[in-house]
C-alpha cells in the first residue's frame, strides 16, 4: 500500500458536473481529491481486505440470532423495547438488506483492523462506485496509471445485481428517502435509485421530512399513496425515537436497510463480536464503557455516532483527542489502534459489502486521527509493484 | 479484473436521455382520493376547490354509479346499507351505491396547484376495494345501465395523510451518512 501523488484530470470538475456529483467540494473545502491515489497490490486487496470483509460480515450476521435471544444484549445495544418483536420478525422473515461498509485501519503490513460496521446508512457510495471507477478508466486512458492497473470496485455491478435479486421481495410503491437539505445524502440516494431503476425497479424519491402518517397509522408519500417499501438513508435509531417511530412496528412498512440492521449498525456490536471471537486478527479488543476515566490505549465511542463525532481517544503516549458532536448516551471502548500516516494523511479504508459480497473499497483520508466529515475521498488502484525478476 | 466492466448512469447523467417524465419536481398532476371535504382541505389547503370537487362528484354519482334493479343486488356488491334508490329523472328508478369518496386531481406547477380541477365519485365495494367510473364516463355511453366501474388499483395503498414531518427532526442540521 502506497500513497502516490499524481496529476489530476484537467476536466474532472466538468465530469463531476455531468454526472450530478455536486458535493465534490463541500463548504469550499475539497471532498473529492485526486491529487493522489492509494496503490495496493492484488494480494493486499484479496487477502487483507476482501477476504476479512466477507468473514467479518458473516460473523456479524451470525450474531443476530443470539442477540435477539438475549434481553441483556438488546439492552446493552440500547434497542428500545417496543421495537424488539418487530426487529425479530424482520430477521425471521429475512427482510432483504442491501449494503454496508466496514471501516478498517490498514497500512499494507499487519491485518486490517475493524473500526466499525456502517450497516445502516453508509455514504461515500457514489464516489466509490462510480466516480472513482471513472477516474481509473480515464487515468488508464491518459497513461497516467500503469497499463493493467485495476481497482477493487465492482460496487456498481453488485448493486444492480442485488436490486435485481431482491426486486420481487420489495413492496411497492418503493421510495428512496433522505434528509431534504443534505446534498451528500441526496446524492447517495439518487445513485442508489439510479441503480434500482437500472435493475428494472420502478421507484420514487421523497424527503424523509415529507413522509406522512394516515389516521390508521400507515406511512404515506406526498400523493397519499401508502408507501410499500422505504429505502431510508436515515438512522434506524433516529426513526425509533422520533414522533412517527411508534407507528413503525404496525404500519406494514418494509424498510431497507431492514430493522434487524439496528443490531449491527451499533457500536455495541464491537464488544459482542470481540466476546464471541476474542483475539480475531481483524478485531480490536472492545468492551462496553462503564463510565469513568478513559485509560491510555483506549478509544471511547457512543453506540450511535456518525462521521467521527463524539469520539474520545487516549493514545498510548498519553495524548488525548476528542471530537465534538451531537451524540450522547451509552458508549463502548475499543483498543486504540491509530490510523497509519501517509504523507501526513490518515487513510480509513471503507470496504463495501453489497448483499453479502465484498465488492470494493473507498478511501477517505483526514489530517486528524479521527476520520470526520472533513475527510477527503481519495481514489485507489491495484498496481503490481515492479520488483525486478522474482521468478527463477 | 476486480472492477465493474461498465458503470452506467440513468438518472444522474445529464446526457439527453433523461427520465424526467418520472420526475415530480416541475409540473405533475396531483390526485387524491378523499373520504371527506375536511380530509381534502387538510391535504390540499384549498377549501373552495375541495367543496366544488365534492359537489361535482356527488352530482355525477347518480349518473355514473352502477345501476341495480333492486336493493338486494346492489347490497350484494356494495354492502349492507350502502345503496340508495335513485331516479334518472324520468320514470325509471333504480338502486345504486352511495358515494363514499371522491377524487380530486389538479395540475401542479412548481409545487402550486394550477387553476381548474377534475373530480370523480368513488365507491367502495363490499370487499373494501375502491372503484371509480371508467375513463370516458359521461361520453357516448352515459345513461343506459350506468357506467362501467374500474377498480382503483392504488386504493388499498391510499390513505389520507393526517400529519407529516414526524421523521427527520434529528437530521435537519447534518447529513447522517457514516
Amino acid at each position: 500500500m502506497r500513497r502516490i501523488a499524481t496529476a489530476e484530470r484537467p476536466d474532472w470538475r466538468a465530469k463531476a458536473a455531468a454526472c450530478g456529483f455536486g458535493f465534490h467540494t463541500i463548504d469550499d473545502a475539497p471532498y473529492w481529491d485526486e491529487s493522489a491515489y492509494y496503490a495496493f497490490t492484488l494480494r493486499e486487496i484479496e487477502q487483507d481486505i476482501e477476504a476479512p470483509t466477507e468473514e467479518l460480515h458473516a460473523m456479524a450476521l451470525d450474531m443476530i440470532e443470539r442477540i435477539m435471544g438475549s434481553e441483556q444484549q438488546l439492552r446493552q445495544l440500547a434497542i428500545p423495547e417496543p421495537y424488539w418483536d418487530w426487529i425479530a420478525e424482520s430477521w425471521r422473515k429475512r427482510d432483504p438488506h442491501l449494503y454496508g461498509r466496514l471501516d478498517f485501519a490498514y497500512d499494507g503490513t499487519g491485518p486490517a483492523r475493524l473500526y466499525e460496521l456502517n450497516y445502516d446508512t453508509p455514504t461515500s457510495l457514489f464516489e466509490a462506485a462510480f466516480f472513482q471507477w471513472q477516474w481509473l478508466e480515464d487515468q488508464l486512458a491518459r497513461g497516467v496509471l500503469p497499463a493493467g492497473s485495476d481497482q477493487f470496485n465492482s460496487i456498481y455491478e453488485s448493486l444492480v445485481e442485488a436490486f435485481g435479486t431482491i426486486a420481487r421481495g420489495i413492496a411497492r410503491p418503493f421510495h428512496f428517502a433522505a434528509v431534504r437539505d443534505s446534498v451528500e445524502d441526496q446524492g447517495t440516494v439518487a445513485y442508489l435509485r439510479d441503480c434500482a431503476l437500472q435493475a428494472g425497479i420502478d421507484c420514487g424519491a421523497l424527503a424523509i421530512e415529507d413522509i406522512g402518517i394516515s389516521a390508521d397509522g400507515r406511512f404515506t408519500d406526498l400523493d397519499d399513496n401508502v408507501i410499500g417499501c422505504l429505502f431510508k438513508l436515515y438512522p434506524l435509531e433516529d426513526l425509533f425515537r422520533e414522533s412517527f417511530g411508534a407507528y413503525l412496528p404496525r404500519a406494514g412498512l418494509q424498510l431497507i436497510e431492514p430493522p434487524w440492521k439496528a443490531l449491527l449498525s451499533n457500536k455495541g456490536i464491537l464488544p459482542l463480536l470481540w466476546e464471541a471471537h476474542r483475539g480475531h486478527p481483524n478485531l480490536l479488543a472492545a468492551e462496553f464503557d462503564g463510565g469513568g476515566a478513559l485509560p491510555r490505549g483506549w478509544v471511547r465511542k457512543p453506540l450511535h455516532s456518525r462521521e467521527g463525532a463524539n469520539i474520545a481517544m487516549h493514545l498510548d503516549d498519553g495524548r488525548e483527542l476528542r471530537t465534538g458532536g451531537p451524540y450522547d448516551g451509552p458508549c463502548v471502548r475499543q483498543a486504540c489502534h491509530p490510523l497509519p500516516g501517509f504523507d501526513g494523511q490518515h487513510p480509513l479504508v471503507g470496504s463495501w459489502v453489497v448483499g453479502d459480497r465484498a465488492c470494493g473499497i473507498g478511501i477517505r483520508e483526514d489530517r486528524s486521527l479521527v476520520t470526520q466529515d472533513s475527510a477527503r475521498f481519495v481514489p485507489h488502484a491495484i498496481v503490481e509493484e515492479a520488483r525486478g525478476v522474482l521468478m527463477a | 479484473m476486480k472492477r465493474s466492466r461498465t458503470a452506467a448512469l440513468l438518472l444522474m447523467s445529464t446526457a439527453p436521455l433523461l427520465l424526467t417524465a418520472c420526475d415530480r419536481s416541475e409540473s405533475a398532476s396531483r390526485e387524491g382520493l378523499y373520504t371527506s371535504v375536511a380530509a381534502c382541505v387538510a391535504q390540499t389547503n384549498d377549501s373552495a376547490t375541495c367543496q366544488q370537487a365534492f359537489a361535482k362528484a356527488q352530482q355525477d354519482a347518480t349518473a355514473t354509479a352502477p345501476r341495480f334493479a333492486n336493493r338486494e343486488a346492489c347490497e350484494a356488491s356494495y354492502g349492507k346499507e350502502q345503496c340508495a334508490e335513485r331516479s334518472d329523472g324520468g320514470n325509471h328508478s333504480f338502486f345504486g351505491p352511495l358515494m363514499t369518496g371522491f377524487f380530486l386531481s389538479q395540475m401542479m406547477r412548481n409545487g402550486m396547484a394550477a387553476s381548474g380541477f377534475n373530480s370523480a365519485p368513488a365507491f367502495r365495494d363490499s370487499n373494501g376495494g375502491w372503484q371509480r367510473p371508467a375513463a370516458g364516463a359521461g361520453g357516448v355511453y352515459s345513461g343506459g345501465a350506468g357506467t362501467a366501474m374500474v377498480p382503483v388499483n392504488a386504493t388499498p395503498n391510499r390513505a389520507v395523510t393526517v400529519s407529516r414531518s414526524g421523521f427527520g427532526t434529528s437530521g435537519s442540521s447534518r447529513g447522517i451518512g457514516g
